[in-house]
C-alpha cells in the first residue's frame, strides 16, 4: 500500500510537472463534460417535470374536429359519454389563449374545474367567486403583480375582465402553469364570449386504465368528428419532442466531440519522446512494467476524474442555478414567458454512468495503451 | 574472491534478420568479481554500453548465458528481471537521466517509490546518501538548476538508495571536466571501500590509467580484446 500510495504521489508530481499540457487537455475535457451534461441534465429535468406534471393529467381528453381543426365541442355529449361502460368522472373543460400586447406574451387562461385539483398554488388560493384569479409565475413577473394585485385582460372589444389575483403557482409545476391565468368558468365564458352549450374539450377518466384504448375507440365510434387524445400518448409525444431537441443540440456538438475522439485517438497511438525517455528511466532504476502502468492509469484518472467532476458541477450550475441560459432557448421551444423557468434539478444516474464510460474510461485507456507499449521494452534505449 | 557477474558467449544483435541488422556484442565471456572496480574499455562502438546493459538486466543477450550472484538472468522472465536489476544494481548514466521537474530528494528516492520500505527508512537512508555526497543543502532544488558535477553526484546517489551490490555507471566522465572526473572517481572509491562492487564503461584514459582500478577488459567490435586483472 505503502508503493501505491507514492505512486499516486508522483502521478500528481508528473502532472504538475506538465501542468500547461495537462491543464489544457483538462479545461477542453471539463468544458465537453459540461456541454454533453448541461443537455442531458436539462432535457432530463424538462422530461421528469413534464411527465411528473402530466401524470395527473386526464386518461382522455375528448376534442370536436371541424375540417381537421380544433372545434369547441358540444357539453351535450356527456350524457352520451356517461353511457359508454368503462367510463369515469367526465368534466368539460374551458380554456383558450390570449395574447398581452402588453408584454407581447401568450397566456393561456383556464376555468378552474375538478381536473385542476392537484395543481397547488404555492401562495394563496384558486378563484372561489368571480373576478378572482390565480396566476402562474411567470405571468406574475411579466405583469410585476402578486396575490391582492389586480389583472387586467382585454380582447380590444368590450370583453375585458379585471380580476384580483388570490393565489400564484408553485415552480416545481413552472412547466404547465407558468403561462397560466385561472378564473372562474362564468369569468372565462364571458371573456372568451364562448356559447353556453359548449366547452373547449372535455376530460374523461377510464375506471380501468387498462381499458383506455377500449374506450378512446368507442368513443370515437360514437363521435367521429371527435379526437380523444390518450395521456399515454401525450406523455409519448413530450418524451419525443425534448429527445428530438435534445438529439439537435448533441449533433450541434458533435464537432467538439470528434475533436476530442481524435485528441484521445492521438494519445492512444503514441507518446512522445519526453515521456519515453521518462518510461525507460523508471524501468532502469527498478519499476516494474506494472508500477509504470499504474503511474499513467493514476494520471489518466486525475486528469479525466477531475475534468468529468468539474464539467458536471459546471453542467449543475448552468443547468438549475443559472437557469441553462445558454442552452434553454434552443431546448425549451419558443414560448416568450419560458425564459423565466427555472427547471428543478433532476439527475439521471444512468445517463451520468455513460456519460462516465464514453469519456473517462477511454481517456484512461489511451493513458495506459501507449505507456504500455513503451514499459515492456528493454529499459536499455535510455542508455543511447 | 567469487564472480558476482558472469558472462558465457553472451551476443546481443539489434534488427536481427533485417537488413540493418547490427551485432553490438559478440560471443564475450567474463567474470566481474565481487568488490573490485572493473573497467570495460574501448572506443565508441566498440559494444561497451550494450555490454554494461546487458549484465545490468536492461535488456536480454540474443545468445549466451548471464549469471548474476550464481542465477542465470538471460531467461528469466521481465518481472523478475525487474527485481534483479533493483535489488542489485545502481545506474549511472552518461547523460545522468535525472527526471527533470523533480528535486534532488525527490530524484535520488524515485528507485524507491513502488517497494514498500517505509517512509521514514527512505528518507533516512536518502539524507545519509546526500550528506556523503556533499548534496545535503541542495535536497530541495529542481535538479534541472544543478551543475553537470552536482547533477552527476545526484545520478550516484540514486543509484546508492537501493543499497546495490554493483555499481554501473557508462561514460560517467564524458560530460565532466578533469577536476570533476577526479571527484568522481574519488566518490567511486569511497564506494568501492564500503564494499561495492563497481563496472565502468569508458574510452576517458583518466579513469582506466588509475592504480585503483582491479580489472580492464578492452572491446573492440563487439568482442573482448584483452582482459586483464591488475
Amino acid at each position: 500500500m505503502k508503493g501505491h500510495g507514492r505512486i499516486i504521489e508522483y502521478a500528481l508530481s508528473t502532472l504538475a510537472r506538465r501542468k500547461f499540457k495537462n491543464f489544457s487537455v483538462a479545461a477542453v475535457f471539463s468544458v465537453l463534460i459540461a456541454v454533453l451534461s448541461s443537455i442531458l441534465f436539462l432535457m432530463h429535468a424538462y422530461k421528469t417535470e413534464t411527465l411528473k406534471l402530466l401524470d395527473n393529467s386526464p386518461e382522455i381528453i375528448l376534442q370536436n374536429m371541424s375540417g381537421g381543426r380544433h372545434e369547441l365541442i358540444p357539453t351535450e355529449y356527456i350524457g352520451t359519454l356517461s353511457g359508454i361502460a368503462g367510463v369515469g368522472q367526465i368534466t368539460p373543460r374551458y380554456w383558450g389563449y390570449y395574447y398581452d400586447s402588453l408584454t407581447s406574451a401568450n397566456y393561456t387562461l383556464m376555468a378552474f374545474d375538478e381536473t385542476m385539483r392537484d395543481v397547488k398554488p404555492i401562495d394563496g388560493r384558486m378563484p372561489a367567486a368571480d373576478g378572482e384569479c390565480a396566476v402562474g409565475r411567470g405571468v406574475a413577473d411579466l405583469r410585476q403583480v402578486g396575490i391582492k394585485d389586480d389583472i387586467f385582460l382585454t380582447l380590444g372589444t368590450e370583453q375585458n375582465v379585471n380580476l384580483k389575483i388570490v393565489g400564484t403557482f408553485t415552480a416545481n409545476s413552472a412547466i404547465l402553469t407558468n403561462d397560466l391565468v385561472v378564473l372562474t368558468k362564468a369569468d372565462l365564458i364571458k371573456f372568451f364570449n364562448m356559447p353556453a352549450d359548449k366547452a373547449t374539450d372535455i376530460t374523461i377518466e377510464v375506471n380501468n386504465p387498462a381499458e383506455v384504448s377500449m374506450v378512446a375507440r368507442k368513443i370515437r365510434r360514437t363521435f367521429p368528428d371527435s379526437r380523444p387524445i390518450l395521456k399515454n400518448e401525450l406523455l409519448r409525444t413530450y418524451d419525443n419532442i425534448f429527445n428530438w431537441r435534445g438529439g439537435i443540440v448533441l449533433i450541434m456538438f458533435f464537432g467538439a466531440i470528434a475533436a476530442f475522439m481524435i485528441f484521445v485517438w492521438d494519445k492512444a497511438t503514441g507518446i512522445n519522446a519526453e515521456e519515453r525517455q521518462e518510461i525507460g528511466i523508471l524501468k532502469a532504476i527498478g519499476w516494474e512494467t506494472s508500477d509504470v502502468l499504474q503511474l499513467k492509469f493514476w494520471e489518466g484518472v486525475v486528469v479525466s476524474l477531475s475534468s468529468f467532476l468539474t464539467g458536471l458541477i459546471l453542467a449543475y450550475m448552468h443547468v438549475f442555478y443559472f437557469h441553462a441560459q445558454f442552452l434553454a432557448p434552443v431546448l425549451k421551444g419558443w414560448s416568450v414567458l419560458f425564459p423565466k423557468f427555472e427547471p428543478m434539478p433532476y439527475i439521471d444516474i444512468y445517463q451520468i454512468f455513460v456519460l462516465f464510460f464514453l469519456t473517462v474510461v477511454p481517456y484512461v485507456a489511451a493513458c495506459v495503451v501507449p505507456s504500455w507499449k513503451a514499459a515492456i521494452s528493454d529499459p536499455d534505449s535510455v542508455m543511447r | 574472491m567469487d564472480a558476482v557477474i558472469r558472462t558465457e558467449g553472451v551476443s546481443k544483435v539489434f534488427n536481427a534478420g533485417l537488413a540493418g541488422e547490427i551485432r553490438a556484442v559478440s560471443g564475450v565471456s567474463i567474470e566481474i568479481l565481487r568488490g573490485q572496480i572493473t573497467v570495460l574499455k574501448g572506443p565508441s562502438g566498440s559494444g561497451k554500453t550494450t555490454l554494461l546493459g546487458l549484465i545490468g538486466c536492461m535488456s536480454r543477450p540474443t545468445e549466451g548465458k548471464i549469471f548474476v550472484e550464481g542465477k542465470d538472468v538471460a531467461k528469466l522472465p521481465e518481472r523478475f528481471l525487474t527485481t534483479v536489476r533493483r535489488k542489485t544494481f545502481g545506474f549511472i548514466f552518461q547523460h545522468f537521466n535525472l527526471i527533470r521537474g523533480l528535486t534532488v530528494r525527490e530524484n535520488v528516492m524515485l528507485p524507491l517509490y513502488p517497494t514498500e520500505i517505509d517512509g521514514k527508512q527512505m528518507e533516512r537512508r536518502m539524507e545519509e546518501i546526500l550528506e556523503k555526497l556533499e548534496l545535503t543543502a541542495k535536497r530541495g532544488v529542481n535538479v534541472g538548476k544543478l551543475s553537470g558535477g552536482q547533477q552527476q553526484r545526484v545520478a550516484i546517489a540514486r543509484a546508492m538508495i537501493n543499497e546495490p551490490a554493483v555499481i554501473l555507471a557508462d561514460e560517467p566522465t564524458a560530460h565532466l571536466d578533469t577536476k570533476l572526473s577526479e571527484d568522481f572517481l574519488n566518490i567511486v572509491t569511497a564506494l568501492n571501500m564500503d564494499g561495492k562492487t563497481i563496472v565502468i564503461a569508458t574510452h576517458d584514459p583518466l579513469i582506466y590509467d588509475k592504480p585503483y582500478i582491479d580489472h580492464v577488459i578492452e572491446m573492440r567490435d563487439g568482442a573482448v580484446r584483452e582482459a586483464a586483472r591488475l
